[in-house]
């Protein structure tokens, strides 16, 4: 009997505890699809030694759904503005940003540098994957040169 | 000299001073075409409030020791909530006894009764080249509480403004905002201050009426919003006059409605139950609120004369053709238009054509001159229609400006003419039962009905236009329809509506009567009436309005005007309907073309019943000097165009084709707004508070008969 009990006691607290647990799976898809949640993404060119004065740079999600909902300058004072973005490619929320800066070589960014900041808001539970392509890059007399771009997801306090 | 050019071309073009076309070299990949802004934002040092009164019924607790004096103050409720917060301030003069109903024992230097508001300033910069110009506006918002607030503050713009670029602010940090669909925009914004970053909006509520919100603005803090919009100059009787307004006037919504802007007292929300609403302040209180504006005029021509009569200016003359004018600093609270004219050499004034040429095609701008042969002609005799609003925003001086200019125009009047007054406010009322001759006794007759006229109440515009336009038309004389207000109301739409039904033979006159008018209406009205629109302010002699506008239709005007567009290719050209051509009052024609030759251009037209032309001739010598403002603008026309055309017969595929040209040109419109938020960093703290930023009512309009309170 007092075995009986025990069992029973037992199955109840399994119960209770698969119960809950099954709740906060079947609970837990619910949230994530609603969840939206704001990313930091920073845009960096690599000019290698060659100051750099232009670029122009094509981004955008593969999957997921992501809205971009701010474009900011870069660290360098060259590229502090926020760069101009083209609205149609904007409206199917791809990103093509452009800036100059008309500053002499010594003022101009060499190396790696933070160029923009792309604020995204991202919907839904697929983890977005981003693209990322340097167009073109120009150094301070107007000629292409050979620079790359990566982006980096900023971990936000 | 570096040149760069990117390649695949779209992004939107935007005017600065300081603007750059780069082309760069090897162009194996798309072009993309730029021009960039280069300017900084200025900041003013953070200024913190002085110290509140407390709350009725509470002791104040100042507590000190940490630069902050501190009080409990009830910000004004959001819904069912009520949150507290702390002013903070370097002073500590307060006037704990205030006990006065409404003023919220108040957040305020008692003794000055300035107001804290999370607006501090707003900082102008335009320039005109021609008669286009461009314009950056910074709104310096902060916080001078001790909790998070969201700012909320509706205001003005031209109605013509093309609003196309948007910038949020953070200390050195500038973050771009994001034309969105309006719905789409405002669920971004909701999610961010939801989420706690900090997040600006900007919508349209009216085409001269915009609200700029501002989430999580953390105690102590500073954002700026910078707004840059493009517009057209008018050309009045030989002038050039830059408008910008600086203050919404209170306005009048129907009974029942509730999509209009409502008036109500500072800390009043929900009280109009409209869905927008501008809180004012009370008589006796100011805010820190104040601003400053800096022109630079390119009129390419000499220019004769200037002025500015509404506000104290420091003029100085660059060369013949350039003047800087900024604001006096003693003159900076924000409560009335500031309207600056100038004019160019007499024989120097001529129909001009503006072009521009980019990936998307070529565009222009034309501004078409009635043919000066217009002056010899006499006019017809006339059936002058005044219409005066006495609803209670005329109380005072505007009436007083009105009935002059109608006792002018009472006495310009000829023999063989006939005249009508109406009044109106919650009801219409009129002189008689039809039109009088123009005879001595009945002018005797209508100044005395005039001088009997008094302003209260609402105001019941389609009242005026119903007693003004549904009566039978004397086909003997041309009848004009004079419309004498502030236009201080909320619902332009069914006013501009019922003058396209009603309108029939008549011309409608539009006078802005005021400070701070609203243009948007008064200048529709005119465009509906096909007539023209003219301003008066409270400062300025009444007669010489109503003497200009008689001058005006003493001359027939041009009508059927029709464009031969020469060797070029024409399409889309706004106004699509070319208005009737006065003297002195041209017309802004834009476009789209294509052809790359130069062409004569032909305006031809009727005037009492003899062909006029006008030829201008279409060079593309300045091909090369961009108009970069030109597509802007003309989006912004089509814009209005399609909003005008969903007045007059509501179509569901309207403003999905305004969204479109709105989203493809980056503009402001009612179907888009602008979103920016820092995604980089969540603020702490609990959910903010909303605070509307509380304006002055416009200089010379009365407070009691205009503003809503409990």
């Amino acid at each position: 009997m007092r075995t009986a009990s025990r069992i029973a006691s037992l199955v109840i607290l399994a119960l209770v505890f698969f119960g809950q647990a099954a709740g906060l799976r079947a609970q837990q898809p619910a949230d994530e699809e609603g969840r939206s949640r704001f990313r930091t993404i920073d845009i960096f060119v690599d000019s290698r030694s060659t100051p750099l004065a232009a670029y122009q740079i094509k981004f955008a999600a593969t999957n997921g759904v992501v809205k971009i909902v701010g474009i900011e300058g870069g660290e360098s004072e060259a590229f502090r503005q926020p760069p101009v973005y083209d609205p149609k490619a904007m409206q199917q929320d791809r990103l093509i940003i452009a800036s100059f800066s008309t500053a002499s070589a010594s003022a101009l960014p060499k190396g790696k540098t933070r160029v923009a900041t792309i604020h995204i808001l991202v919907s839904g539970k697929t983890e977005p994957q981003f693209e990322l392509k340097l167009q073109t890059a120009g150094d301070s007399r107007g000629r292409k040169i050979s620079a790359q771009a990566t982006f980096e997801e900023r971990k936000t306090p | 000299m570096t040149h760069f050019k990117f390649l695949r071309a779209s992004l939107p073009i935007l005017a600065s001073r300081n603007r750059l076309k780069l082309l760069l070299s090897g162009g194996a990949v798309a072009g993309l075409f730029l021009l960039l802004l280069l300017q900084g934002c200025a900041k003013a040092p953070c200024s913190l409030t002085g110290l509140p009164a407390s709350r009725p019924g509470m002791a104040p607790s100042f507590l000190g020791g940490d630069g902050l004096a501190r009080c409990g103050v009830p910000l004004p409720p959001v819904g069912t909530e009520e949150i507290w917060v702390v002013a903070r301030g370097d002073r500590s003069e307060t006037d704990i006894s205030d006990k006065t109903p409404g003023s919220g024992a108040l957040m305020a230097k008692i003794e000055h009764k300035e107001v804290p508001m999370p607006l501090k300033h707003t900082d102008v910069h335009a320039s005109v080249s021609g008669y286009l110009g461009s314009v950056e506006v910074i709104q310096q918002f902060h916080n001078p509480y001790s909790s998070k607030i969201e700012a909320v503050y509706v205001f003005p713009l031209p109605h013509n403004a093309a609003v196309n670029e948007f910038i949020m602010t953070i200390g050195d940090r500038r973050i771009r905002g994001i034309i969105r669909e309006r719905a789409e925009a405002e669920q971004i914004y909701q999610e961010a201050k939801r989420q706690g970053y900090v997040a600006a909006l900007l919508t349209e509520e009216r085409p001269n009426i915009f609200t700029q919100s501002v989430a999580n603005i953390e105690p102590g803090k500073e954002i700026d919003v910078t707004i840059k919009y493009f517009q057209t100059l008018d050309y009045v009787d030989g002038w050039y006059e830059f408008v910008f307004p600086m203050v919404v006037g209170p306005r009048f919504n129907p009974p029942g409605s509730t999509n209009g802007i409502g008036a109500v007292a500072r800390g009043q929300r929900g009280v109009s139950r409209q869905n927008r609403e501008v809180e004012y302040l009370r008589p006796d209180e100011r805010s820190p609120h104040d601003i400053s504006l800096k022109l630079e005029v390119e009129a390419g021509v000499p220019i004769e004369q200037s002025e500015c009569r509404t506000h104290q200016v420091i003029s100085e003359a660059v060369s013949p053709s350039r003047m800087a004018v900024s604001l006096n600093p003693v003159d900076n609270l924000p409560n009335k238009d500031f309207v600056f004219r100038y004019r160019v050499a007499g024989d120097r004034i001529k129909s001009a054509l503006v072009t521009h040429r980019d990936e998307r095609g070529g565009f222009f701008s034309l501004m078409l001159y009635p043919p000066q042969e217009m002056k010899e002609l006499r006019r017809q005799p006339l059936e002058l229609v005044f219409v005066l609003d006495c609803s209670g925003s005329m109380f005072g001086r505007p009436l007083e400006q009105a009935k002059a200019a109608i006792e002018r125009g009472l006495g310009l009047l000829q023999p063989g003419d006939s005249f009508q007054l109406i009044t109106f406010s919650i009801t219409a009322s009129q002189l008689g039962a039809a039109p009088l001759e123009a005879t001595p006794e009945n002018v005797q007759r209508g100044l005395r009905y005039l001088r009997g006229v008094r302003s209260e109440g609402g105001t019941m515009m389609i009242e005026g236009i119903k007693a003004a336009l549904d009566f039978p038309h004397d086909p003997r004389r041309l009848r004009f329809v004079c419309f004498l207000t502030d236009g201080y109301i909320g619902n332009e739409i069914e006013i501009l509506g019922a003058i396209h039904q009603r309108l029939g033979a008549s011309r409608i006159f539009s006078f802005g009567i005021g400070s701070s008018v609203n243009r948007y209406l008064l200048d529709h009205m005119a465009k509906e009436g096909r007539g023209a629109v003219a301003y008066l302010g409270l400062k300025e002699n009444a007669a010489p309005i109503m003497e200009a506008f008689f001058q005006r239709i003493s001359h027939p005007a041009m009508t059927e005007v029709a464009v031969d567009w020469g060797g070029w290719h024409v399409t889309e050209v706004f106004p699509r309907e070319l208005p009737d051509l006065f003297v002195g009052r041209p017309v802004i024609l834009t476009g789209r073309f294509a052809g790359g030759q130069d062409t004569t251009i032909r305006v031809n037209g009727n005037a009492a019943g003899r062909p006029l032309q006008v030829l201008i001739p279409a060079t593309l010598r300045d091909a090369r000097a961009t108009h970069s403002a030109l597509p802007g603008v003309w989006a912004r026309m089509k814009i209005a165009d399609l909003s005008q055309q969903l007045v007059h017969a509501p179509d569901p595929g309207l403003p999905e084709a305004i969204k479109k040209v709105a989203l493809d040109y980056s503009l402001m419109s009612a179907f888009t707004a602008f979103v920016a938020v820092d995604s980089s960093r969540q603020t702490e703290g609990a959910k903010g508070t909303t605070v509307p930023v509380a304006v002055p009512v416009p200089e010379g309009v009365n407070y009691d008969t205009t503003v809503e309170e409990k």
